[in-house]
C-alpha cells in the first residue's frame, strides 16, 4: 500500500468535516477504552493478580528475542522445518506477493481466503492476487466490509471498518449480496457468514498473518473471534502464514503471559473466542488441516530499527489500545494517518517504515497527554519515540525555516532572563488585551492558524516570576 | 535465499553480531528453553471446577452436568430436543463407542462436514482462569467438529480442569511428547464486534456452545 502520510493535515480537514464520520466515532470510541478499564480491574481481583507486573512480564518478553534476534529466528526457522513447513523471507513487499503468487501458482490455486494480516496490507497483496488472476477473498467481517467496498484501507488495526455505520454497511451488503437490505447487526453478520461459508470450503489455500511465532516448537499463534481464522488455516489444503520477523517469542509458558496482556488490552476480553496455536502439516492420518504450510517472515523495515532509539518499537502485539486511547485518533479516525498502521503506533512506524521525509506531519500528530504508554501492554514510551522523531526532523533539516528561525530566536532571549521576563510581560499584556475580559481568547493575531479550530486560554492573574519574586519577599529570602 | 541472508546480514550488523556474543545469544536461547519461566499468575484457589462454571458463564458457554461419561449420550438428546434441534450429530471417532443409538442420537464418527447441524467433540484439559476447552488435533480428534456446526456440544471430565494454559502446556508435554498440528483454545460461541463495535454471537465459527461435565474420572 502506497503510503499518503505527507497529506495528513489535509485530510484531517476533511475528516474533521465529514458529520457521518464524527458521529460513528463519537458511538464507537468509549466502548474499547471502557472494556479494557473493566477487563483490567475484574483480572485484579484474583490473588496475586496485577496488571502492572504483567505489563512488565510482557515487555521483558518481547525484548529477550529482540536482543538476539538472528538467532531466536534460526531456532524458529529450524523447529518449523522439522515439522514439515518452509521457511522463506521476504525484504519488502514486493517479494512478499511475488513469493505468494508463486505458491499459488505452484499448487494451482485460483482462489484464496485471508483472515487479517497487516503485512498483506503493507504489501497491497489483494492487488497483486488480482492482477495474477487468484481470487482474494478477506474473511474478517471488518476486512470483508472494506474490500467489497472497492477495497477501503483498514481505519483500526483490529476493527479495520470501525469508522462505518451499520447503514453504511447495509448498503453495501444489499448491493454486493444482491439480498433485500437488512437492519440488524445479526443478520448482516449472518448473511456474511453464509456468503464466506462457501468460499472456505471451495479456496485452495488460506493466508493468515501471525500473532506470535514460537521458537521452541516452531509454530504459530492465531488469536480470533469470528473463527475466520481457524477456518483458513483448518479446510484449505495450503497454509500461508505472512508475519514480520520480529514477531518470534521464546515459549509456550511466554504464550501463556502474552495471551493474559493481549485479549484484555485490545477489546476487553479475558480471552478471545479463538486462540490457536499451529504446528506444521496435516499428518497422513489427520482427517482435516493444510497439507503445505508456508511462513514469509518480513523485514520490511523491521531491521533497520534494531540497535537503534526506536527498537523499542519493535515490542509491539498490535492490541490497538494506544489508538483507541488517543485523543487525536478518537476525533480524526485512521484513514488521516495516510497507511496501514493508525494511531501513535502508526505515527511512529508510519516514518520509521516508510521515510521520515515522508512522514512529516505523524510525529506531531500527538498531544504527547502519554495515555498511549500508560496502556500498552508491553511497555512502548510512545511519546518518547514520537519525540525522538521529532528531533531527527530537525537534525535532517526538515522543519519548516519559519519554525526554525521562531526557534532561534527563542533560544536567544530564553539565555537572558531580564528580556526574558520583559518580553513575556509584554506578551501576557497583548494577550490580555485580545481578551477583551474574557477568559479564552477566540481569534490570535500572531498565528491565526492556531485558533482555527479552538480557542487560546487567556493568561490568568500575574506570571510565574512575579508570584515567585512575591513568595521570596515574603518568606525574607 | 538471498533475501533470507540479507535480512540476517543486517538484524546482525544491527545488533553488532561477534562470535563472542553469538555464544551469549545462544545461551540465552538454551536457557529459556530449559527454565520455561512462567510470568506472574493469578492465584484461583482450590475449587477449579466452580470457576470454570463460572467463566463459562461469562463467556456464553452454557453447562450441564452428569455422573459418568456413559451418561453422556442422554444428556446431548435432552439438550438437543430442548433447543428443537435434529437428534443428529457428527461426534469425534474417540467417543465413537458411547451409547448414542441407546440415547435416540444419530452420531456419526468422522470429519465434520458444512452440512452438519451439531458438533459433538471432547477436550485435551480445561482451563478455569478463562473458561477455555484446549483441544488437540488427531485423528480421532479432528478441529473441524468444534469449528464447521452451528451447534457445539463438548465433553469436559471434570479430572481434566487445570488452572491456567501453562498447565495444559505442561500436561501436552507429559502425554503428548511433541505439539500436535492445531491446538485450539475455544472459549464460548464465536463472535464479532467488527459493525459499530457491538458483539454479536454467531460468526464464523458455532452460535452455541454446551458443555457436559463428567465428574467421574
Ligand atoms: S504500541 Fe503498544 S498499545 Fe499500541 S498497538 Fe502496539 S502493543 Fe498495543
Amino acid at each position: 500500500m502506497r503510503s499518503q502520510a505527507m497529506f495528513f493535515k489535509a485530510r484531517v480537514g476533511d475528516k474533521l468535516a465529514d458529520p457521518v464520520l464524527q458521529e460513528n466515532l463519537g458511538k464507537a470510541k468509549s466502548k474499547f477504552v471502557d472494556a479494557r478499564a473493566r477487563a483490567v480491574a475484574e483480572y485484579e481481583r484474583d490473588e496475586g493478580a496485577d496488571f502492572e507486573s504483567l505489563r512488565e512480564a510482557g515487555r521483558a518478553i518481547r525484548n529477550r528475542t529482540l536482543a538476539n534476534l538472528d538467532v531466536w529466528l534460526e531456532t524458529f526457522e529450524q523447529k518449523a522445518g522439522e515439522r514439515g513447513a518452509q521457511v522463506k523471507y521476504a525484504r519488502d513487499g514486493e517479494e512478499i506477493c511475488r513469493l505468494v503468487v508463486e505458491i499459488a501458482r505452484r499448487h494451482g490455486v485460483t482462489k484464496v481466503v485471508k483472515s487479517k494480516s497487516m503485512l498483506s496490507e503493507e504489501a497491497g497483496l489483494n492487488k497483486a492476487l488480482a492482477e495474477a488472476g487468484i481470487q482474494p477473498v478477506e474473511t474478517d467481517l471488518g476486512e470483508y466490509i472494506l474490500q467489497i467496498n472497492d477495497n477501503e484501507p483498514p481505519s483500526h488495526i483490529i476493527a479495520p471498518a470501525f469508522h462505518k455505520s451499520k447503514e453504511e454497511v447495509a448498503e453495501l451488503f444489499t448491493r454486493t449480496h444482491g439480498r433485500p437490505k437488512k437492519s440488524g447487526i445479526e443478520e448482516m453478520t449472518r448473511e456474511a457468514r453464509e456468503t464466506l461459508r462457501s468460499h472456505f470450503l471451495s479456496a485452495g489455500m488460506g493466508i493468515s498473518g501471525g500473532n506470535f511465532l514460537i521458537a521452541e516448537t516452531g509454530s504459530v499463534t492465531l488469536v480470533t473471534n469470528e473463527g475466520n481464522g481457524r477456518m483458513v488455516t483448518t479446510m484449505p489444503k495450503v497454509h500461508v502464514v505472512i508475519t514480520g520477523i520480529e514477531k518470534v517469542i521464546p515459549t509456550l509458558e511466554d504464550f501463556a503471559t502474552l495471551m493474559r496482556l493481549l485479549p484484555r488490552s485490545a477489546t476487553g476480553q479475558h480471552i478471545s473466542n479463538y486462540v490457536s496455536v499451529l504446528t506444521g502439516v496435516k499428518r497422513p492420518e489427520d482427517l482435516d488441516g493444510p497439507e503445505h504450510l508456508y511462513f514469509i517472515l518480513v523485514d520490511n523495515g523491521r531491521a533497520s530499527l534494531l540497535g537503534t532509539e526506536f527498537q523499542e518499537m519493535l515490542r509491539c502485539i498490535r492490541c490497538g489500545a494506544c489508538m483507541n486511547h488517543c485523543p487525536v485518533y478518537q476525533t480524526v479516525g485512521g484513514h488521516a494517518y495516510g497507511w496501514v498502521y493508525p494511531g501513535p503506533m502508526g505515527s511512529v512506524l508510519t516514518p520509521l517504515y516508510t521515510g521520515i521525509a515522508n512522514a512529516l506531519d505523524l510525529p506531531h500528530a500527538a498531544t504527547l497527554c502519554g495515555q498511549c504508554s500508560v496502556v500498552c501492554p508491553v511497555k512502548i514510551p510512545l511519546p518518547e519515540l514520537l519525540r525522538g522523531l521529532r528531533e531527527k526532523q530537525v537534525d535532517m533539516d526538515l522543519r519548516p525555516k519559519s519554525e526554525r528561525l521562531a526557534l532561534r530566536l527563542w533560544g536567544w532571549v530564553a539565555r537572558r532572563p531580564s528580556l526574558y521576563g520583559l518580553a513575556a510581560k509584554l506578551a501576557v499584556r497583548y494577550l490580555n488585551w485580545l481578551a477583551e475580559g474574557r477568559d479564552r481568547i477566540p481569534l490570535l493575531g500572531i498565528a491565526p492558524e492556531w485558533t482555527k479550530g479552538r480557542d487560546f486560554p487567556a493568561p490568568q492573574g500575574r506570571t510565574f516570576r512575579e508570584l515567585y519574586a512575591e513568595r521570596r519577599r515574603r518568606e525574607g529570602r | 535465499m538471498q533475501a533470507r541472508e540479507d535480512i540476517l546480514f543486517r538484524v546482525r550488523a544491527a545488533l553488532g553480531r561477534s562470535d563472542r556474543n553469538r555464544h551469549e545469544g545462544e545461551t540465552d536461547v538454551q536457557a529459556a528453553f530449559a527454565a520455561r519461566a512462567q510470568g506472574p499468575r493469578p492465584q484461583l484457589g482450590a475449587d477449579l471446577a466452580a470457576r470454570f462454571r463460572h467463566e463459562c458463564g461469562v463467556q456464553s458457554s452454557t453447562l450441564d452436568e452428569v455422573a459418568a461419561l456413559a451418561d453422556v449420550p442422554a444428556a446431548v438428546a435432552r439438550y438437543l430436543a430442548e433447543r428443537g434441534l435434529p437428534p443428529r450429530a457428527v461426534v469425534w471417532p474417540k467417543y465413537a463407542g458411547l451409547p448414542w443409538a441407546a440415547a435416540g442420537v444419530e452420531a456419526e464418527a468422522r470429519a465434520a462436514r458444512d452440512e452438519d447441524l451439531v458438533g459433538i467433540t471432547g477436550c485435551f484439559c480445561a482451563i478455569a482462569e478463562t473458561g477455555t476447552l484446549m483441544t488437540c488435533s488427531a485423528p480421532d480428534t479432528p478441529p473441524s467438529t468444534s469449528l464447521l456446526p452451528e451447534t457445539h456440544i463438548a465433553v469436559v471430565p471434570v479430572s481434566r480442569i487445570v488452572a491456567g494454559m501453562e498447565d495444559g502446556w505442561a500436561l501436552a508435554r507429559a502425554e503428548l511428547g511433541e505439539l500436535p498440528r492445531a491446538v485450539n483454545f475455544i472459549s464460548g460461541p464465536s463472535r464479532t464486534g467488527d459493525i459499530e463495535q457491538t458483539i454479536v454471537i454467531g460468526a464464523h465459527g458455532p452460535y452455541r456452545v454446551h458443555l457436559i461435565l463428567v465428574r467421574e474420572g
